[in-house]
């Protein structure tokens, strides 16, 4: 299908994992190679994959070499060479991953042979990209402005600093050892302490001080250069929140609204010249600040490598941005790269364009924190608290920032007048001035308090377009507070995105009866395709969201398809892997011979990719979206993660075929310091239940116990659904069992779902993808006997398994200042795979 | 207040009105350009037509003094999804609403404009009017209206104006010149001097041009008198000379070869152009609904430079025997990419050639 075009010597390529995901590392690096792993074998390549993450998708994958394996130069330099790797592919692992490959360039000796060439960048960008000294003299000497940067080694020299700068400076880590850690000091007290804590995360030692450009309008752009220089923009959004806010806690719209055309050019322009002066092969991101009174530009970071804009860019689009970066690492140029059959012949040339409006919302999880009695600072700034984001499509900015918000929450709570009423003024100024998680309430409040357009324009740096778009929203409310359900106020309302849920709550009715009015009165969604020539070519689109116009472009997928709904955006406790979750299902249902449609709104996991489904539909999860979609494409049967139970009583209430995943409401918390958590972890096919492994877990680590269980007694389990659980028990013992005696189960233990992230982990080392059994299960009433042997069969790769999962990385201090300690099983952000040293004498 | 949009296919489209409450006929075509609004409504290529946004929200961006490639807005209507009511000027408040009332012209936004081109990328350009009422009177004013062809007499100057420089003496023919290319000029310091396209080859080499530019314009370039072409004919034997969208069709018919009619026009800036000497691509504004016919270019005369990588349309042409080209695409940037400014770069290269050797 594939042809090859590019450099003949070039066979056998090595992508590297980004291993643990954590706060800006989501899942969507692992989600660009599972993507692009199919077209580049098609074309001939042999392709191998090394990662240390336990909810990688791309891991088990078919179409590479998956090698578990924790990142390091020595263990990679020993698959370079047993593999003979030719390439390797740094950039799809982010910034880990240019920073592992500038390791490995640096260590390589003559005596390991030749090193394999570096795809997307030359070595030289490479070393740059770790040197941000270097970086920024050489893209200012080529005329680019940036906050003028200085590098300090000591608290002595950054006092003398003092003296020639004025607050707000901004004072960051020089090669920070985590991702990027940012502190704005607006008083002089502060200073000296914010040094300290940089230089401390510095590789270096170093800490960079820069005048803060606090205010300014934030715009990422993401560009696309090939290997003969020619350079494309993929897109550009900008953050409503002014600079000071970092970007992954900002809201950000796509397309760019309030930057006249000449000033968006400029930005390209200067973000197509740091790609040339990078000589990339693949995407840029740059980001810029824009001073409007002056139309200055800052350039303040670029990011040449995949990262979360990149996947979000695609989704955005429709434009296939990873499948068209690949290629260009590999060599290929723009007009050579080829695409799956779905897309127009010219896709990967043409700029993309969108008649949509989409709004990025992060999602904190101050609240789940405050639950669990944790107290964090809430207060928002340059250093990125968000946990996740979700996305709201619409054809206003309105019904995108609803949807986000309803995406972001399960719910609408922005839309309610009593809800910031108990907020003084002198609070609701401060947090006009420093922001917290709920800020698109408070300029709600503010509003309504009657503040006007240009005060709070210049008190909070946020352009008067988006107050005067919330403006428009209070008036909807107003009416609909004031007004009975009619045909023109469901159609303004609906419009605007908002839900029968929360139309029924203004009006005290339900949402069942909410949902009839509207039928009623005709005022049903259409879908509108997302693809990225606007409407110019007729495209074979498969993504779709709802908006409430004329034509409806959504043609169901078949009569016997299979709904699937996403877990919506990350929150702490999942990590990515319910995102993992809802990939294998929909992998296996498609393997299975269904046709699949998803219903998400997180651009940061696989569950969207278009080749893993046949449609998806980018909206929010409520009850009504779902029944809206559940109208359109009659699926034969909706699965639904476990935890969403006002979900699963509602569809089952309208009589839908429901499939339940298994998943608790809340991440379960882990054990004490000092306490052992036993499982015994079983498969449960509808029918009966199958012991699987021992697993014990001490706080932040998971490990396999090498004890035979096949023999455990769990006759006595009945389960509503099939799927992966685990019997519980809790010990005092802080050394790693090699053998445990079982406890009577009926009596000294509890039965759950296995966490996600378990069921990825054992997955992997269990060498049998437990999701795909489950789905199985549900399509034959229970396992076939072939499953049950290859089950059986996979166990014996347990003796002596030496692999345990480890969460230990989290940097919870720096981002979320918690009062008191995160429990880092409930509050997962990510974990990693680890081989156990020799043989391990019980102690750990 | 509800108005309605209707085709000369006679299918209607609904929205509210905003900008003038005219009643107005023109050519209804599309624009899937995500920025640029205010240059692309006043541009004057535009004149005697309606435009339909692709991009959903229009108008955030306010009207700017720097934004205007024309004086007033040249369209008949525009027709946009969601309507910003921003305005960025410091002494009125002035939002793209009151703009196009104040020049009475009508928009239509609640419009389902995502099916509407659709509709037109189908259907092709047409006929289209902005009424109140939806009525057979209404349906019979708009398939017995007759569209002006008279577009470049409409918006072209018909008196000769100075732009002043103090660098190459610079003369530009108006057939609707936009601010663009005035500006880039500016950038290169020009002396320039703009002449109605009725102007004489005597009167242009009397001011003893270092260039000449014919610049861009509206309509259908067989609609402009023969004299046109025989001052291109004579010109580009004598000066270097540059043609720009219309300007380039007009090169085109001088030279011996002909034009198409494109089904569906385009009007965007997201389409690759490659220069063919050096197989780079850039991005740049189009705007065309017309093309040079590649079975139908005099190729003893003139060869391709440029052309379009998704349509393979013709976007550059130069003379074998002069110093004379031209382009399909504007390459001014307002609005569109800037790296398109390199072919006034390629302009002043010849024009320096030029002085140099007749020095």
């Amino acid at each position: 299908m594939y042809k090859r075009t590019t450099d003949e010597n070039l066979k056998r390529i090595l992508f590297l994992g980004s291993g643990e995901t954590d706060f800006g590392l989501q899942g969507e690096n692992d989600a660009a190679v599972y993507q692009v792993l199919p077209i580049l074998k098609a074309q001939g390549y042999a392709l191998f994959l090394v990662d240390d993450n336990p909810y990688s998708l791309a891991l088990e994958s078919a179409d590479a070499e998956t090698i578990v394996a924790t990142l390091t130069v020595q263990n990679i330099k020993a698959i370079i060479k047993e593999k003979q790797i030719d390439a390797v592919f740094p950039g799809f692992a982010g910034i880990r991953g240019i920073r592992l490959w500038q390791q490995i360039i640096a260590e390589w000796r003559e005596e390991d042979g030749p090193r394999p060439v570096g795809l997307g960048m030359p070595d030289s960008t490479v070393s740059l990209l770790n040197n941000s000294a270097a970086l920024f003299e050489r893209l200012e000497s080529a005329g680019l402005a940036m906050p003028k940067a200085t590098i300090v080694r000591s608290q002595a020299e950054a006092n003398e600093l003092l003296r020639d700068l004025e607050l707000p400076l901004l004072v960051r880590a020089h090669n920070p050892a985590q991702g990027t850690t940012r502190r704005i000091v607006r008083r002089l007290d502060d200073f000296e302490s914010a040094v300290d804590e940089v230089l401390e995360q510095s590789l270096t030692k170093e800490a960079v001080i820069s005048k803060a450009i606090n205010g300014l309008k934030e715009v990422s752009l993401l560009v696309l250069r090939d290997a003969a220089g020619n350079t494309m923009q993929v897109g550009a959004s900008e953050d409503m929140d002014p600079i000071g806010i970092h970007t992954a806690d900002s809201l950000s719209v796509a397309p760019v609204l309030t930057i006249s055309d000449q000033v968006l050019q400029e930005m390209r322009t200067q973000a197509f010249l740091v790609a040339d002066i990078l000589g990339i092969q693949g995407p840029v991101h740059v980001q810029l600040a824009l001073n409007e009174k002056t139309n200055q530009l800052y350039i303040i970071k670029v990011s040449p490598y995949l990262d979360n804009l990149s996947n979000r860019m695609a989704l955005l689009t429709g434009y296939p941005v990873m499948l068209v970066a690949a290629q260009l690492a590999t060599g290929r140029l723009i007009q050579d790269v080829e695409l799956p059959a779905s897309y127009h012949e010219k896709t990967a040339m043409m700029e993309p364009v969108m008649d949509h409006i989409v709004v990025k919302l992060p999602v904190f999880s101050f609240g789940d924190l405050k639950a669990a009695g944790i107290e964090v600072k809430r207060q928002l700034n340059s250093i990125q608290k968000s946990v996740g984001s979700a996305l709201g499509f619409g054809r206003t900015f309105i019904e995108a920032m609803e949807k986000a918000i309803r995406a972001a929450h399960f719910n609408n709570r922005s839309f309610s007048p009593k809800y910031m009423k108990h907020v003084t003024d002198d609070e609701l100024i401060q947090q006009l001035i420093h922001p917290q998680d709920n800020r698109v309430l408070l300029l709600l409040e503010a509003l309504r308090r009657g503040y006007e357009v240009d005060e709070l324009a210049e008190l909070t740096k946020i352009d008067e377009f988006y107050f005067y778009q919330l403006k428009h929203l209070l008036e909807i409310e107003g009416q609909i507070t004031n007004g009975e359900p009619s045909q023109e106020l469901l159609r303004e309302a609906k419009s605007s995105g908002l839900s029968d849920g929360l139309l029924a709550r203004f009006w005290e009715s339900d949402f069942q009866a909410i949902r009839e009015l509207a039928k009623q009165a005709g005022v049903i969604p259409t879908y509108k395709a997302l693809e990225p020539s606007a409407g110019e070519f007729p495209e074979n689109a498969h993504q779709f969201f709802a908006t409430f116009e004329e034509e409806n472009e959504s043609v169901p997928v078949s009569n016997r398809s299979i709904l699937v709904i996403g877990p919506g955006a990350f929150r702490m406790g999942d990590g990515s892997a319910a995102g993992y979750a809802t990939s294998v299902v929909l992998s296996e249902l498609r393997k299975l011979g269904y046709q699949t449609v998803i219903m998400n709104n997180n651009a940061s996991d696989a569950s969207l990719l278009p080749h893993l489904s046949d449609k998806q539909y980018l909206e929010p999860l409520e009850v009504s979206d779902v029944m809206a979609v559940v109208d359109q494409e009659k699926p034969e049967g909706i699965v639904v993660p476990g935890n969403r139970r006002k979900l699963i009583e509602a569809l089952v209430a309208l009589g839908q075929q429901v499939i339940v995943l298994p998943k608790e409401k809340h991440q379960p918390a882990g054990p004490e310091e000092g306490e052992s958590e036993f499982a015994l972890n079983l498969f449960y096919d509808g029918e009966r239940a199958y012991p699987l492994v021992l697993t014990q877990h001490q706080a932040g680590e998971i490990r396999l116990i090498d004890q035979d269980v096949f023999d455990a007694d769990l006759g006595s389990v009945k389960l509503p659904y099939s799927g992966v659980y685990q019997l519980i028990w809790r010990e005092n013992r802080s050394d790693w069992a090699r053998e445990v005696t079982l406890p009577d189960f009926a009596v000294d233990s509890w039965l759950r779902p296995m966490p996600y992230g378990q069921v990825a982990f054992l997955s992997k080392i269990l060498q049998v993808s437990l999701i795909r059994l489950v789905v199985r299960s549900w399509k034959q009433g229970g396992l076939t006997n072939d499953d049950l042997e290859a089950l059986v069969a996979h166990m014996p790769a347990l003796k002596g398994s030496d692999f345990a999962m480890v969460s230990d990385r989290t940097d919870f201090d720096l981002h979320l200042r918690p009062a008191s300690p995160i429990d880092s099983t409930r509050f997962e952000m990510g974990a990693k795979i680890v081989r156990l040293e020799g043989d391990d004498d019980g102690q750990g | 207040m509800e108005r309605h949009l209707i085709l000369e296919d006679g299918t209607v489209f609904s929205g509210q009105g905003f900008g003038a409450p005219a009643t107005t006929f023109g050519e209804i075509i599309f624009d899937t350009a995500t920025s640029g609004y205010q240059e692309t409504i006043t541009n004057p290529i535009y004149d005697g037509q309606m435009i339909v946004f692709a991009m959903p929200v229009v108008g955030a961006d306010g009207i700017h003094a720097e934004a205007y490639e024309s004086i007033q807005p040249k369209i008949r209507g525009m027709i946009v999804h969601d309507l910003a009511e921003v305005s960025t000027n410091r002494q009125r408040r002035m939002n793209l609403d009151r703009f196009l009332r104040q020049h009475n012209v009508p928009g239509l936004y609640q419009v389902d404009t995502r099916k509407l081109i659709r509709h037109l990328r189908e259907t092709g350009s047409q006929k289209a009017t902005i009424v109140d009422v939806v009525d057979d009177h209404a349906r019979d004013q708009l398939q017995a209206t007759v569209l002006t062809n008279k577009q470049v007499q409409n918006t072209a100057t018909n008196k000769a104006y100075a732009n002043p420089g103090r660098g190459f003496h610079i003369v530009v023919i108006d057939f609707g010149l936009k601010n663009g290319i005035l500006r880039v000029l500016g950038d290169y310091d020009a002396n320039v001097t703009v002449l109605p396209y009725t102007t004489s080859v005597d009167e242009v080499l009397t001011l003893d041009p270092d260039g000449v530019i014919f610049s861009t314009g509206p309509g259908n370039p067989e609609d402009l008198p023969e004299s046109v072409l025989t001052l291109i004919r004579v010109l580009q034997s004598k000066v270097p000379l540059l043609g720009i969208g219309l300007g380039h069709e007009l090169f085109a018919l001088a030279n011996n070869s002909a034009l198409a009619v494109l089904p569906a026009e385009y009007h965007g800036m997201n389409h690759p152009i490659q220069e063919i000497i050096s197989q780079e691509i850039l991005y740049a504004r189009q705007g065309r609904g017309y093309v040079v016919d590649p079975e139908q270019l005099d190729t003893k005369k003139l060869f391709v430079t440029h052309r379009d990588l998704v349509d393979q349309s013709i976007q550059g042409l130069r003379h074998r025997d002069y110093p004379a080209f031209s382009v399909q695409f504007f390459p001014d940037g307002a609005p569109g990419p800037l790296e398109a400014k390199r072919v006034f770069a390629d302009f002043f290269e010849t024009v320096i050639d030029y002085v140099q050797k007749n020095n």
